[in-house]
């Protein structure tokens, strides 16, 4: 494994999926997170749960980048967005689950749907890019001497 | 395709009723001490349908992914892909630890059913889904 160009993936699949859950859930989405106000801790509350959002963002980044750079050999923008999609259809389901036993709207459902899609998909296409193991086989061609 | 179907199956009946007994028997007095972040009870039941299709979306997307990557691996692939699946859940877990008042008893008990809910399910796929052998040269 190319444990560089993991990491910069790593990074860059961090860095993106905190933007995008920042710009996505947590404007995008506030108002209709407001109708169901009782479901969410207060500011305050929220902002001395902070840390724990950062890592659990971490801890996605580093095993979607894991996941992509062992068993998509190749690499690829296109390979590793469709692995993602296959990813974020697990959380479509956890989330099928959630709406059913937290009195959350339909609103808020397809909007989590909808975002864990985009936002495995880019993630993906982004580690697919930047993750491209060396290929196995060298050819090394002598220059002629003149 | 008939190993396919078969895995899919599978993994499908084991996370429902891995789900009912976890969830819902053993961990039942530990959901109901944060009853306020949940549907009542007769409401939960008239959305069971969406429970059932969300099992079967994560048991077909499991499935589909072992079958993308991980085929061939045998039993050990299923449990490692289990396992990183797991992992990645736990980092949403976290997420939504951080943004909705759960105890941090409730959730770090799920994460554990997840595990064995992901393990074992990577057992079942791993030992079911062979792929064609003249496509799996790798």
């Amino acid at each position: 494994m190319d444990w560089k160009k993991f990491f910069i993936a790593f990074v860059a699949a961090f860095g993106f999926i905190f933007l995008f859950g920042f710009i996505w859930y947590g404007k995008l989405m506030h108002g209709a997170h407001q109708e169901v106000p009782t479901l969410w801790r207060t500011e305050a509350d929220f902002g001395n749960h902070f840390s724990t959002l950062v890592f659990g963002h971490i801890v996605m980044a580093f095993f979607l980048t894991l996941v992509c750079a062992r068993f998509v050999p190749g690499g690829g923008p296109g390979a590793c967005a469709t692995l993602a999609i296959l990813v974020a259809l697990i959380y479509a389901g956890a989330d099928l689950i959630t709406f059913a036993v937290q009195p959350l709207t339909t609103k808020i459902l397809c909007g989590w749907i909808v975002g864990d899609l985009i936002q495995f998909t880019i993630a993906g296409a982004i580690i697919g890019a930047i993750y491209k193991p060396a290929p196995a086989h060298t050819t090394f061609v002598k220059e002629r001497s003149p | 395709m008939k190993r396919f179907i078969l895995a899919f199956i599978a993994a499908f009946i084991f996370i429902f009723l891995w789900g009912w007994l976890y969830n819902g028997v053993l961990l039942k007095d530990v959901f109901a001490e944060a009853q306020s972040l949940f549907r009542p009870r007769e409401e939960m039941m008239g959305l069971f349908h969406w429970i059932v299709i969300g099992q079967a979306g994560l048991a077909l997307a499991f499935v589909m992914i072992y079958a993308s990557g991980f085929a061939g691996g045998g039993i050990a692939a299923g449990v490692r892909l289990g396992i990183m699946l797991e992992i990645l859940a736990i980092g949403a877990r976290c997420a939504i630890y951080a943004t909705q008042p759960f105890p941090a008893k409730l959730l770090v008990l799920i994460s554990i059913g997840g595990f064995i809910e992901m393990i074992v399910t990577g057992v079942i796929v791993g030992a079911i889904y062979k792929p064609n052998q003249s496509l799996s040269s790798s």
